[in-house]
């Protein structure tokens, strides 16, 4: 017998072939693949005619030249397409229906195999973000930045993206607690939406306003890769931009952590 | 070494105690009472490889408490608990490895993918040599006669096939023990009995131990050499499940049927069950008077047309430990 503190060597195999299920797994839902695409050419071409026309009649306001807000509505659209899965969702189902139970009877570790599953799904939809620019392109025109812009975009977009999972992570962990989260979860995509700049640059709110949500960790996920990459954040600044944004990983990473432990404090003590 | 093993095996569940209406519940905010419900009290059982053991109990006897504890998935309160020589609950990984586990109220299969799909993930997850998953694959393809639905999307199977699809994928990576928790529950009878076929090959052939929680008994019955009862956390029967019969399934019944309607109908040593028209059941104690002794006693007194024998099933006896204890049941048995 081996002695009682050795842990099995990690592999990552299976890891691999739980996101690579979850990619297939999303393949197999053709008309919500689909319609995600058109409700995102949908929501770009509304947003080009509002800006548009809001433009017309009104000076544009410093910094923000039409092309530029176009182009920023564009991409914060594109970005929705991974942006706004609620890729943790799993993990909600699974504690609701009890087959959490299932879970951990497998030689896994439980929080990775939802974060693998999790990433399957969203990669399947970034393949979408490529088919969805050729046809955003048909309806507006957008800004192409510097190769050093566009490579500090996709870090910073990464970043938002890590910093949204674990919001998503923590709200559907409170299923440990209790079994109703769909309130809550629409409550934070609202404000997610208006908060972190997803359709109104957070840079036209008024100033006290302004001064609160770049603080808050939704402007770390939208609002801080699109203003990279419009060049309202500028080079001399990214530095400072990027380390906001790993910094408030940081903390939701710990709280992601201290919650999962808790939740399976509970079900392991409790029995859910 | 027993392949498991506990020793005053203990699960204590703390809940908030609720209290009634609006009040109570605002109440509750500021201030909690909390309530222990024991759901397993002492449990010592020692099960050893290769066996196939019935662990039986009335709802919330705590079969399914003690089944999470022996998966590891719930930390006991007290008392020690050993599975393949690993504490299941402070080496998940390791017992993981070393179990199946079938639960019949929920599936382990992905619902929108076919079962090869599941099967090609679970190869993945257990790290099962490629040689041995094919060899495994076509095994229970063949004597589960998976291969005509196997490519179809497990949402579209019915429940047998499922079921049997959750077999495979429980026993894909040669568990040592697994864990089966109602597994025939809602199957007809063809399937209930694939599955039972299942189960006893794969114990006879490999030699896997087996733990069975049922309410159906002909699963026992069928399956189960011995069994364990448990009722309200405790073990209050452990043996061989001859022993069950023998010792409380010592009253017969026989049923006769009288060549006419006779208005008393009396024999020594049965007392009447029930009556109807010429049919009339009577009650023996097996120990006390022999079954040829009454029918001779019975011919000499009357004219009778057919008679019959009804041995107790499982079902009767399990279900008379339930409602009248065990010792109470003992006791009457005995008297």
């Amino acid at each position: 017998m081996s002695g009682e503190f050795t842990r099995p060597r990690f592999r990552l195999a299976p890891y691999v072939e739980v996101a690579k299920t979850a990619m297939t797994l999303e393949a197999t839902y053709r008309f919500d693949v689909f319609s995600s695409v058109a409700s995102v050419l949908v929501r770009i071409y509304i947003l080009r005619t509002v800006w548009v026309a809001l433009y017309t009649h009104n000076a544009a306001p410093a910094n923000l030249p039409l092309h530029s807000i176009l182009t920023y509505s564009t991409i914060a659209m594109l970005m929705s397409l991974v942006m706004d899965i609620d890729q943790t969702r799993a993990l909600h189902n699974s504690l609701h229906d009890g087959s959490i139970v299932t879970d951990f009877t497998k030689p896994i570790s439980v929080p990775l195999y939802f974060f693998a599953n999790g990433t399957g799904e969203v990669l399947f939809h970034a393949l979408l973000i490529l088919p969805a620019l050729a046809f955003a392109l048909l309806i507006v025109h957008i800004d192409v930045p510097s190769a050093a812009t566009l490579v500090t975009f996709f870090i910073s977009f990464a970043l938002g993206y890590c910093v949204g999972f674990c919001i998503n992570f923590i709200l559907n962990c409170t299923a440990f607690w209790t079994l109703e989260t769909s309130a809550v979860q629409m409550i934070v995509t609202w404000i997610t939406d208006l908060a972190g700049g997803e359709l109104i640059p957070l840079v036209l709110f008024p100033a006290a306003l302004q001064q609160v949500l770049i603080f808050l960790p939704f402007a770390a996920m939208f609002s801080t890769p699109l203003l990279i990459y419009i060049g309202e954040i500028t080079p001399s600044h990214y530095l400072e931009a990027i380390g906001f944004q790993v910094l408030w990983l940081a903390v939701l990473a710990g709280i992601s952590a201290v919650i999962w432990r808790r939740g399976v404090r509970r079900l392991v003590v409790q029995g859910g | 070494m027993a392949m498991i093993e506990t020793a005053g095996l203990r699960k204590v569940f703390r809940s908030v105690k609720r209290r009634p209406g609006i009040t109570g519940a605002i109440a509750a905010l500021f201030s909690r009472e909390y309530e222990d419900k024991v759901a397993v009290d002492d449990v010592t059982m020692a099960v050893e490889g290769g066996e196939l053991v019935g662990y039986l109990g009335p709802n919330g006897a705590g079969k399914s408490t003690t089944i999470k504890m022996l998966t590891g998935i719930l930390v006991p309160t007290g008392g020690t608990i050993r599975v393949a020589g690993l504490v299941p609950h402070r080496r998940r990984l390791d017992n993981a490895q070393n179990i199946g586990v079938v639960f019949g109220q929920r599936s382990q299969l992905y619902w929108d993918l076919p079962l090869r799909e599941s099967f090609s993930l679970l190869r993945s997850i257990y790290d099962v040599p490629r040689d041995r998953y094919l060899q495994n694959l076509n095994h229970f393809a063949e004597i589960l006669d998976l291969e005509r639905f196997m490519d179809t999307p497990v949402r579209q199977l019915s429940l047998g096939e499922r079921m049997r699809g959750d077999f495979a994928a429980a026993m894909m990576h040669d568990p040592k023990i697994v864990y089966l928790d109602e597994p025939t529950i809602g199957l007809d009878v063809v399937a209930k009995e694939a599955i039972r076929e299942f189960i006893a090959q794969v114990n006879r052939e490999r030699g896997t131990t087996v733990v069975l929680t049922t309410h159906d008994l002909a699963d026992v019955e069928r399956l189960a050499r011995r069994v364990i009862l448990i009722d309200e956390g405790r073990i209050i029967f452990d043996g061989p499940l001859e022993r069950l019969r023998n010792e409380y399934g010592t009253h017969r019944t026989l049923v006769i049927t009288f060549a006419e309607n006779y208005p008393e109908v009396k024999l020594e040593g049965a007392h009447i069950e029930s009556r109807e028209g010429n049919v009339v059941r009577l009650r023996f104690d097996r120990r006390r008077v022999s079954a040829e002794a009454l029918i001779r006693q019975a011919m000499e007194q009357y004219e009778i047309s057919d008679i019959a024998i009804i041995e107790p099933d499982i079902d009767t006896i399990v279900r008379r430990i339930y409602r009248e204890g065990y010792q109470a049941a003992g006791e009457r048995t005995t008297s």
